[in-house]
């Protein structure tokens, strides 16, 4: 016990008050007049001894309120590690993330663990807790053994990317929720890629004790070699195998504390070997390999890369993905009469684009009475704002099944009150160039899948564009729009925007499906777009998009959420059952999941297959971050800094921290406010005694 | 509702004596009118005939205009009564239980009232003599019994005077009370008698002796009957500054014990003496005091 504030002791000094009212200040007894006393007795030792009772009680009282006020004053605490080790509930962490398969390491961890187990006293309540993407909380606080050994012993290696950050947070919230002291002991590789980007997101609160138990060498000695497939770059769809343009597969292989080496790499296509290159790859660093071209037949094709004969490491020696081969999809262009050029800028854009598996089918809007829109893979509706009222209906009911419609809204739309299927009034027409000037982009929502960057995730690329597409969005900031229609946003995501804040890119969702309005056309006359390169990157990302075929295949990374559905299953929407088939040939989704579910998260590597809501299959191949293939682990000076323990060593043997740094570490716990309760409660009894005697006083007065 | 004027605590608000017995006196007379049992003002008695020697004034001269014959008309004859009231002024008669906020009057400021309001009726109303004696342990004022005009405002004035000090002491001037009492009459004692019983009987009853109507009017206060003490207190008695530290169990058992047996003691011997006893208490009203006097006067007409 200590105090906050130790010199309010010297109100002390206060106690000596009621011992002047009490003991040193003579009572006064006023004597009162009576008419004889020949009628009385003297009583002197009954009346001693009860004001004697009386006083003794209130003079009690009066020191106690004294007392109690100076030692809230003084703020006593009391530090926790003194109630002892069986009051700490222990926190067994058990890292299982995917760079734990490496070597012994997760067996080095569990054995620790259960040692540590073991070593607990039988009083102490312990829970574990498995580690991977985020802390798993396998049991509760409990001091049954057998129950903690079990769930120990069940936890499995994951293939998921470890984040302390994530830890972190996660006994921050274990914490919150328990008043006792912590003793969290964390059994892990202690990857340095594993750490947030912010060391105050790792940061336990005070009353957590840490003790570090790295199955590896933290310091002194390098970590093992180890390389690794760190991205792969292939087409997701791919019509023709012999064109060589699209048929080829990129991969980076890459080493971590390395020495230069020639390694074997192979192409792996549904479980053949098709192909075998040697690359050089320099020491701690990268080298490229290329398989061209790829021979896959129709349909999904589970594909790999691996590394032959690597290393110690050999869980992250592959790099999985899923190649589509199908004929082109086609998509139907609807121009108005007045609109010739639209379908000459588009069609050459969609071709220009490596990905692009597309046929463009051009017709005019009046032709268009008996066209069956969902055998289009997307529909583009270029200035086409009239059309037959039958193919109108029909492009609802395709988009309301989960087809797609991009429509370009040009200077037809000026005429017309209302955009078709997308259904938004039109509320102005801008004519900048009739002021003799234009409008800029002000705004773009780059998180949009159509105007995302292809370049944003160098290790799932491969079903990425590359090449052309590869544009960023800010050549969007050069284009000039010399008109625009304005149209209610209210119930659309605004892709982009002008300078004026008119919408210019618009995402409506009707049932299953989306419409994308772009406010302006795509001929050269209402903007200068189809001139300039970014044209083609969003031409590309749009039809994938529009397509649907971006999600179709390619490769994931694990504890990435797919989306299965668009909009959630109600009872009027008869949506199809979603169906996921993980790695190991397992259904994980219940029935009731499965009409309702809209995402769905990869916690494993390997291939998985989807079915989504509007039928279309796929299939994905996931692979592991490969932020966990960099086994170099956390400095050893950080390790410390992280555990509080910069003065001792941290690598804690496999029992309890010691009681001293505990209590060092331990905050201290303020008991002020229960003084003050105490003191209320003599403040009152206080007064009630003092005002029984003062009442007493006045009556005999 | 004149009766409320009777109230001590109501008195106790009025500062003039000469007021206080008009308003209670008055009161207590309005409130007889109810009684047909006192009545007693002039009455005719007979016709006596006429026998030479006789006051020509007494002639019913409407009788001698009628029959020619002379009568002479008798009246009840009335006799006028000498009211004297022995006053104690000693230091006890001082005690008052009156707290802050109450007009509890004390013991001797009763005692005031009720020789005032005696004194009004008698002068006043009965056309008595009447006269006062301020005592201690010595004679102190003393007002010869007369009707002549403004004896009620000496009376008065001499109770204004009557401050209470020294201490109670009926032998010494009971030498004084007989010299001074020499005609027959009523005599009425106002004190709170504490002495021993027997000797206050024994000091009082060669006034009886003499032929007079002797009452004792024993007033007390409520706190002195049924003191109520919380804690212990010391007490100061009055008379003798003697201080006594008591306990509430004793007030509440022996005390009251002792003072009630005192009480009846000295009402049982007074009687016996053939003195009237009454006991005030300062929280009664007066019209008592008033009755027992008119009730000795009808009775010793």
């Amino acid at each position: 016990m200590g105090f906050l504030g130790p010199w309010f002791l010297g109100g002390l000094v206060a106690l000596g008050l009621p011992v002047y009212i009490h003991l040193l200040r003579r009572q006064v007894t006023v004597p009162r007049p009576f008419s004889s006393l020949m009628f009385f007795e003297r009583g002197i030792q009954s009346s001693t001894r009860h004001r004697r009772l009386r006083y003794l009680l209130l003079f009690a009282l009066r020191l106690a309120l004294l007392l109690l006020l100076i030692l809230a004053f003084a703020n006593p605490f009391f530090r926790r590690a003194n109630a002892g080790a069986s009051g700490k509930l222990l926190l067994v962490v058990v890292d299982n993330s995917f760079s734990m398969r490496a070597g012994t390491r997760f067996a080095d961890a569990k054995q620790g663990a259960l040692k540590l187990l073991a070593a607990k006293p039988l009083s102490q309540r312990a829970q574990v807790i498995a580690f991977g993407h985020e802390p798993q909380v396998l049991t509760l606080p409990i001091q049954d053994m057998g129950g903690l050994r079990s769930a120990l012993q069940g936890i499995e290696p994951s293939d998921s990317y470890g984040s302390f950050g994530e830890l972190g947070r996660g006994i921050r919230a274990i914490a919150e929720s328990t008043q006792t002291p912590i003793e969290l002991h964390l059994f892990s590789d202690m990857q340095k890629s594993d750490m947030p980007a912010n060391f105050a997101d790792m940061v336990l609160p005070p009353k957590v004790t840490l003790v570090l138990h790295p199955v590896v060498k933290t310091s002194g000695q390098a970590p093992p070699p180890n390389w690794t497939v760190e991205s792969i770059e292939a087409p997701a769809q791919l019509p023709d195998p012999k064109d060589l343009k699209r048929s080829h597969v990129q991969a980076v292989i890459a080493g971590y504390g390395t020495p230069a080496a020639t390694r074997t790499v192979s192409l792996v296509i549904n479980g053949k070997v098709t192909a075998t290159r040697s690359v050089d790859v320099p020491a701690n660093g990268r080298a490229t390999v290329q398989f061209q071209p790829i021979d896959v037949p129709y349909g999904f094709s589970r594909c790999e890369v691996r590394i032959n004969a690597a290393d110690g490491f050999a869980a992250d020696d592959a790099g999985v993905f899923a190649v589509q081969r199908s004929d082109p999809e086609r998509v139907l262009l609807v121009h108005s009469s007045s609109d010739p050029r639209s379908a000459l800028y588009f069609g050459d854009a969609l071709a220009a684009a490596a990905e692009s598996s597309f046929v463009l089918q051009v017709i005019g809007a009046e032709q268009t009475a008996d066209v069956d829109p969902s055998k289009y893979a997307f529909v583009v509706l270029s200035d086409a704002i009239t059309l037959p009222s039958i193919f109108e209906n029909s492009l609802v009911q395709y988009v309301r099944g989960g087809g797609n419609v991009l429509v370009a809204a040009g200077t037809s739309a000026a005429h017309h009150a209302r955009i078709p299927v997308f259904g938004e009034n039109v509320l102005d027409a801008h004519d900048y160039s009739h002021d003799g000037g234009f409008a800029k982009v002000g705004q773009i929502d780059s998180t949009y899948p159509a105007m995302s960057e292809s370049n944003e995730a160098a290790v799932e690329s491969n079903d990425a564009s590359g090449g052309a597409a590869a544009k960023d969005a800010t050549g969007w900031s050069d284009l000039k729009f010399y008109y625009a229609v304005a149209v209610d946003p209210a119930h659309s995501r605004v892709v982009a925007r002008l300078m004026d804040g008119t919408p210019l890119l618009l995402d409506k969702q009707i049932g299953e499906g989306h419409v994308l309005l772009l406010a302006s056309g795509l001929d050269n006359l209402t903007n200068d777009l189809p001139l300039h390169p970014v044209f083609v990157s969003f031409v590309d990302h749009a039809a994938r998009y529009l397509s649907g075929s971006g999600r179709l295949s390619g490769s994931r990374v694990v504890d990435s959420f797919v989306q299965l559905r668009t909009a959630a299953a109600s009872p009027g929407n008869q949506s199809m059952n979603v169906d996921v088939i993980d790695p190991d040939g397992h259904r994980p989704l219940s029935l009731s999941e499965a009409r309702s579910i809209q995402s769905f998260q990869l916690t494993r590597a390997g291939f998985y297959q989807v079915r989504f809501s509007n039928g279309r299959d796929a299939v994905l191949g996931v692979n592991p971050d490969r932020r966990e293939s960099d086994l170099e682990p956390i400095p050893e000076d950080v390790l410390q800094l992280w555990s509080g323990a910069a003065d001792s060593s941290s690598q804690a043997p496999a029992q309890p921290a010691d009681a001293a740094s505990g209590e060092r570490k331990n905050p201290a716990d303020g008991i002020w406010w229960y003084i003050m309760i105490l003191a209320l409660i003599a403040a009152v009894a206080e007064s009630i005694v003092a005002s029984g005697y003062l009442g007493t006083q006045r009556e005999e007065a | 509702m004149m009766q409320r004027f009777l109230d001590p605590a109501v008195l106790a608000g009025i500062s003039s004596l000469d007021l206080l017995a008009k308003t209670v006196v008055d009161g207590f007379v309005a409130g007889l009118h109810r009684s047909p049992d006192f009545g007693f003002s002039q009455e005719f008695a007979e016709y006596r005939a006429y026998t030479p020697g006789d006051d020509l004034r007494h002639i019913d001269w409407n009788l001698f205009a009628r029959t020619e014959r002379m009568y002479l008309k008798r009246y009840r004859g009335e006799t006028n009564s000498q009211l004297t009231i022995l006053l104690d002024a000693s230091n006890s008669m001082n005690f008052s239980s009156a707290t802050d906020g109450s007009v509890q009057p004390s013991k001797m400021d009763y005692a005031r009232f009720t020789a005032a309001s005696l004194f009004y009726l008698a002068i006043h109303n009965q056309r008595d003599a009447a006269g006062l004696i301020v005592f201690d342990d010595e004679v102190r004022n003393y007002i010869a019994p007369s009707t002549r005009q403004g004896q009620l405002h000496r009376l008065l004035a001499g109770l204004e005077q009557a401050e209470p000090r020294a201490r109670t002491d009926f032998s010494k001037p009971l030498l004084h009370f007989q010299r001074l009492l020499q005609r027959r009459g009523i005599v009425i004692i106002i004190s709170d008698f504490y002495e021993d019983p027997e000797s206050i009987v024994k000091t009082i009853e060669p006034l009886r002796f003499h032929g007079n109507e002797v009452v004792l009017f024993h007033v007390l206060d409520p706190k002195e009957v049924r003191p109520e003490f919380r804690g212990p207190a010391i007490l100061v008695d009055l008379e003798t500054d003697q201080r006594l530290e008591v306990i509430p169990e004793y007030t509440r058992n022996d005390y009251r014990r002792k003072v009630d047996a005192h009480i009846e003691q000295l009402g049982d011997r007074a009687r016996a003496s053939g003195m009237d006893y009454h006991l005030l208490v300062t929280d009664q009203p007066l019209d008592e005091t008033l009755r027992e006097y008119l009730s000795i006067r009808k009775g010793g007409k």
